[in-house]
């Protein structure tokens, strides 16, 4: 009887745990993404290797049980390059997005809030930075303060503003017709309060969605621009600059290139996958569940 | 704050004195309320009945305060003797909530999903009284029981959805009840529930009222509801006053013939099938309205005065209409009466 009833509830417990998470997919983004920050949090301790000891003995070295992904053209094990470069990815892509919701958002909220004239003001300046291409416009940063992944960060939280204020002031110039933001004030809550205690919690759902996706993208971006030498600068691992460097490689020992694109790959996804978890989680049509 | 308003010793709570709320619609101006004139006293529930898009909500959100910046107000709205329109802005915020408060329609979105439904009501003391948090959470379930809301205490943070649409609706009475208004104006409570629930507010709405003594303006387009709870009635047609009278005076002897024509339209349980009165024609375009009587184009009594405007005047004590061929405010209009009784539109 026991047993029966620990098989019953274990399937009910994923199924709270799926529902939480909006669906078995997002659940597992959810993972994948919380084992890669693992990862990249824990680079230090969990790569067996220096990532950049050259090892003259062991160029081009393939993949084997001391060197999971094999070694490049200087010798370095590729997979503790590919744990500290993911490492330096993913702060870029999660400082980039954090830094353009922290200005984005505030500005497209006012901006929704307020609408006419305050609207025009804020967000005409941020059409013309989206009316830039975003890798010209990081290229552009990138020579005014010099390479480096915190120039990267910088550029694609430039890019990224104007994504997310518009997203935000959509769903603002939504929310703010709701009847309970009417009701709000009929109660006498004092406009400020209105816009940030009801108009806000109930517009950032998009925003959050479009954030990691942002994220994904971010990673992307970074590999762009290293991949171009523009951003992290060596010897500092990064995942661009890798597939860089296994281009030169990859009919010899395309385990170079390969590892490095696979990180950019999955991590992108474990993204898109929480994204359209949050999505389905946040559409209001699931709010009555 | 609560300085700002006192009850006068008159009782005389609101006081709407040639209202009027036009909205410039691109090129368009539509007059929503025109010269509409209302005066509620402390303990009396009035309730403006009309159809839909006759300006009754328009009427509610200008009292309120509520009408954005496209909106153009004319006439006088007096609180408790204080003209509303002399208030600076962060003086209407004080006053809103507090002296006067609303109930919104539909309870299924008048609430803010994000929130925890307690929290809205304690959100409203905060707004104007200095109580601590827990104070107000105090102060919040003791208003949710007293709104007959079981285990308020355990309700307190369940968002609007975990709860029914009556319940909800209790929820917004509470929140409008929190820090004992003067006036409480519900718009249209009832309509978004079924009939039981309906009753069930209805009959909450007029306890609070015995038990604080608040003047309660109940917008509706239900003369059932108007039947049941109200001690006045003002009855609105495309943006004006045509009639206002006691529930009595209205139900026993209709003086306008838009009232009479709304009470003959109110379905009963003896009516045959397929027989239902309608009013024939259609509510005028406010942005182009007629210049005289604005319901002139579907009125049976139609007559060459109608085409100047009519003033609501008094009948008999408690009793006013606005109507050219009424008897006791324009002596002499039955000789004149149109003899063919057809309603101009269908003449023409």
């Amino acid at each position: 009887m026991t047993t029966a009833a620990t098989t019953r509830s274990a399937p009910s417990h994923l199924t709270r745990l799926k529902r939480r998470t909006g669906g078995g997919e997002a659940l597992v983004g959810f993972l994948l993404l919380g084992m890669l920050v693992f990862i990249a949090a824990g680079a230090p301790w969990i790569a067996p290797h220096d990532p950049e000891a050259i090892a003259t003995g062991r160029v081009l070295g393939p993949p084997d049980l001391g060197h999971l992904f094999g070694s490049d053209a200087l010798g370095r094990d590729v997979f503790s390059r590919v744990l500290y470069a993911f490492r330096v990815s993913l702060s870029v892509a999660i400082g980039s997005v954090i830094l353009a919701a922290l200005i984005g958002v505030p500005i497209g909220l006012i901006a929704g809030y307020r609408g006419g004239r305050v609207d025009a003001m804020l967000m005409r300046p941020l059409d013309l930075l989206l009316a830039l291409p975003a890798l010209l416009l990081a290229i552009a940063l990138i020579a005014i303060i010099g390479p480096g992944a915190l120039t990267v960060l910088v550029a694609a939280a430039l890019i990224y503003v104007p994504i997310l204020a518009r997203v935000v002031r959509g769903s603002v110039m939504v929310t703010k017709q709701m009847p309970y933001v009417d009701a709000a004030r009929a109660r006498g809550v004092a406009e400020r309060s209105v816009m940030i205690r009801h108009v806000l919690p109930n517009s950032v759902g998009p925003a959050l969605i479009q954030g990691t996706v942002l994220m994904g993208f971010a990673i992307q971006i970074e590999a762009a621009l290293s991949f171009l030498g523009l951003g992290a600068q060596p010897p500092t691992p990064s995942l661009g600059v890798m597939l860089s460097d296994g281009r030169d490689v990859l009919t010899q020992a395309p385990w170079v290139e390969i590892f490095p694109g696979l990180a950019i790959a999955v991590t992108v996804l474990a993204l898109t996958l929480v994204g359209d978890g949050l999505r389905r989680q946040l559409d209001p049509r699931g709010m009555a569940r | 704050m609560r300085a700002l308003l006192a009850t006068p010793a008159t009782g005389r709570v609101l006081d709407v004195q040639r209202l009027g709320v036009r909205f410039e619609v691109q090129d368009d101006v539509v007059s929503a309320v025109s010269n509409v004139s209302l005066t509620i006293d402390a303990g009396e529930i009035v309730g403006v009945v009309g159809e839909s898009g006759c300006g009754k909500s328009t009427l509610a959100m200008a009292i309120m305060g509520l009408l954005g910046s496209t909106a153009h107000i004319t006439g006088r709205v007096e609180l408790l003797g204080r003209d509303l329109a002399g208030l600076t802005v962060e003086e209407r915020r004080q006053v809103r909530g507090d002296r006067m408060s609303m109930i919104f329609q539909d309870p299924l979105t008048s609430l803010d999903p994000a929130f925890g439904v307690g929290d809205q009501v304690a959100e409203t003391i905060r707004a104007h009284r200095t109580v601590t948090p827990a104070e107000a959470r105090a102060r919040a379930i003791g208003l949710l029981e007293s709104v007959g809301i079981p285990a308020a205490a355990t309700r307190y943070s369940d968002p609007p959805h975990r709860l029914s649409g009556g319940m909800r609706q209790r929820v917004v009475i509470a929140t409008a009840l929190a820090n004992d208004p003067a006036l409480l104006i519900a718009d249209e409570p009832s309509t978004a529930l079924d009939v039981t629930i309906q009753a069930q507010l209805l009959s909450l709405l007029r306890d609070q009222r015995d038990a604080r003594g608040m003047a309660i303006l109940l917008i509706t387009h239900d003369l059932g509801v108007v039947a049941q709870l109200c001690d006045r009635v003002a009855v609105m047609y495309a943006g004006q006053l045509v009639e206002t009278a006691t529930v009595e005076q209205v139900f026993r002897a209709p003086r306008h013939p838009y009232t009479q024509a709304l009470l003959a339209a109110q379905p009963s349980a003896g009516l045959a099938r397929g027989s239902l009165r309608v009013i024939g024609g259609q509510v005028p375009d406010l942005s182009d309205p007629p210049p005289g009587c604005r319901f002139a184009p579907r009125c049976p009594l139609v007559r060459p005065e109608c085409d100047s405007p009519p003033e609501l005047l008094a009948a008999q004590p408690g009793h006013s209409v606005a109507c050219w061929a009424d008897p006791a405010t324009h002596p002499g209009a039955a000789a004149t009466a149109s003899s063919t009784g057809a309603p101009r539109g269908a003449a023409a």
